[in-house]
């Protein structure tokens, strides 16, 4: 049992895009979305920039056809991002094969949770944001929004690293043959529940974030949704596939250091990348490129760097993190991290690490800061989440 | 099915008794947890200052695991222990903490200190963080503690070779009352690894 987990089509909606080539053209032209927060009332409005998706959810709801105020954001971008995913891989019919949706989320419902809080006890029509808070509660609604029956769906919430956790068990699921075809991913909106808990634990940047930069001040929060379509190798060949690319390899692993931080040399990130790797069958010198975590804040790009520095024995490949560009989307960083991975693979070329100016102290690291071309074989993505959760993906042009 | 697996060893924590495989080797009728737990903490001369830090729910998983993990591993031959645990409350105990914490909208302090405890297998990682362990690990919700669910869980841990080890059981806090059963699952042991067995070991 080990068969290939092909990638046959792909969705994002983004502070960069509402699409996949939007996304891309974006990312080639170092177009970045970050900017003062105008959807969400804050107090900390003033201090901090995020990632915003530019549509309202009035917008996004009439481009999905749904009833208004019904939903969380969370489920509106997800729909979106989840039926371009479907579309690109040219899938009509639905429920003629065994297919699974799963789907990474922090957040949920918690926008519409938190904007009627106080509301509930005298206005009985907007309880429905109370049932819409689980996160679970997210992935079903767009299960339905596809039209999916009697399939395998579920949520995974590893904070950061959950839409990385659901693409790792949507292949497990297709190597061993208990799926036909998965939908994989996450999506996550900005909520003030993010917001006020990043800002408490001191590491949101009032400025545009500055990935491995040694005078950077902490991440921009960011929101989105990107889902892949994941097919066996029987569907590819049954119905004749176009193949974007190929999920090679994952690995998860428990930091074990702190709840909140990641350890000082990085140890669970080096242990999820060594699983991936050996999944994949590579060795470290096999990996061309590699989309970091990269979130910004001081711990993480240390503990990241340090890792990257141990697993490729001082030999670290082309890296960046594009998250100066999305901000990070928490949950569905692995999901956006993924299609900008396969896009990378499609196209040779290798996205700036923006706002980089200076190189950190503690080792001789350099991203790339311009678009860059390579003939690329494998690209690997981390995604590390709160609580120590590390996930790394492998993505390959071959299978 | 895999008929190689055993029972390690095996601990209990309720009504002011700590004991391992069945004999007590802590007693204090405190009369409540925190004093409870805290002179457990010192009887077993631990020596570990984030335990302080700890809600009620880690506190109690913590203690079990410490019995039952006294003997430690060389720092350069690292155990591969996965942990799988289970409860009924959740933590609801530390959630209405948090929650009386933030309930009146003009005297409110919502300390990420206390909220960082608002999930059950936060317990879980604070067992990882002590004893080292990047392992596997789940939590569940039952209403009751379900022998075979975590007997299927850990023999499949162990017979795809994820794990060598398992540290499963049941920790529960709720209102005041507490109970732990924690023990290791591994390919030796002098108890058999089947439902029967964990049932009765679960009510020695």
């Amino acid at each position: 049992m080990n068969k290939g987990v092909a990638i046959t089509g792909m969705g994002i909606i983004s502070a960069i895009g509402n699409n996949v080539a939007e996304n891309y053209a974006s990312l080639i032209s170092g177009k970045k979305g970050i900017s003062k927060i105008f959807q969400i009332e804050t107090v900390h409005k003033d201090e901090i920039m995020v990632g915003e998706i530019s549509d309202t959810n009035p917008v996004l709801e009439k481009r999905l056809d749904v009833s208004e105020n019904q939903w969380s954001r969370t489920v509106l971008i997800g729909c979106l991002a989840a039926e371009e995913a479907l579309k690109n891989a040219v899938i009509t019919k639905i429920n003629d094969v065994r297919t699974g949706l799963i789907s990474g989320t922090t957040v949920g419902g918690m926008d519409k949770s938190e904007q009627y809080f106080y509301d509930y006890f005298e206005h009985p029509e907007v309880r429905q944001h109370i049932t819409g808070l689980h996160a679970g509660d997210s992935t079903k609604k767009i299960a339905k929004h596809l039209g999916l029956e009697e399939s395998f769906v579920t949520t995974i919430s590893t904070a950061c690293s959950s839409a990385a956790n659901a693409i790792m068990l949507g292949a497990r699921m297709i190597k061993s043959g208990q799926l036909d075809r998965v939908i994989v991913g996450g999506t996550d909106c900005l909520s003030k529940f993010t917001i006020n808990g990043f800002k408490t634990l001191l590491i949101l940047s009032d400025t545009y974030s500055a990935p491995f930069d040694d005078n950077r001040k902490g991440l921009n929060l960011g929101e989105a949704a990107a889902f892949l379509v994941l097919e066996s190798d029987e569907m590819v060949k049954k119905e004749n596939k176009k193949v974007l690319a190929y999920v090679k390899g994952y690995g998860n692993a428990n930091d074990a250091y702190h709840q909140t931080a990641s350890s000082e040399h990085g140890d669970g990130a080096v242990l999820a990348m060594e699983k991936a790797l050996k999944v994949a069958g590579m060795q470290s010198s096999d990996i061309d490129y590699v989309n970091a975590h990269g979130t910004a804040t001081p711990n993480n790009d240390l503990s990241e760097g340090r890792a990257l520095i141990r697993l490729f024995d001082e030999k670290v490949p082309e890296f960046s993190s594009t998250k100066a560009f999305t901000g990070h989307t928490l949950a569905a960083a692995g999901g956006v991290e993924a299609v900008y991975s396969v896009l990378a693979l499609q196209n040779n070329i290798m996205f700036p690490n923006l706002n980089y100016k200076t190189q950190m102290k503690e080792f001789d690291l350099t991203p790339i800061t311009q678009v860059t071309k390579k003939p690329l074989r494998n690209v690997l993505s981390n995604s590390f989440g709160f609580g120590g959760n590390c996930s790394t993906l492998i993505f390959s042009k071959e299978a | 099915m895999n008929k190689n697996n055993h029972i390690k060893s095996y601990c209990h924590i309720n009504e002011g008794i700590v004991s391992l495989n069945g004999k007590a080797v802590y007693e204090n009728i405190s009369p409540d947890f925190a004093s409870f737990i805290k002179s457990a903490y010192h009887h077993f001369e631990t020596d570990y200052s984030k335990f302080f830090k700890m809600d009620n729910l880690s506190k109690l998983a913590f203690m079990a695991a410490e019995v039952l993990l006294q003997e430690k591993s060389s720092p350069e031959q690292e155990r591969n222990m996965a942990i799988v645990l289970s409860n009924r409350a959740s933590s609801l105990d530390t959630d209405r903490k948090y929650q009386e914490s933030i309930a009146d909208e003009n005297n409110f302090y919502p300390s990420p200190a206390v909220f960082v405890y608002t999930l059950p297998n936060i317990c879980i990682g604070e067992i990882s963080i002590r004893h080292k362990l990047h392992s596997e690990n789940s939590f569940f919700i039952f209403d009751a503690f379900n022998a075979d669910y975590i007997k299927e869980y850990s023999d499949s841990l162990l017979d795809t070779e994820k794990a060598d080890e398992v540290l499963c059981g049941w920790v529960d806090f709720d209102e005041g009352r507490y109970e732990a059963f924690l023990y290791i699952v591994s390919h030796q042991g002098s108890h058999l690894h089947t439902k029967e067995e964990i049932t009765r070991l679960y009510l020695t």
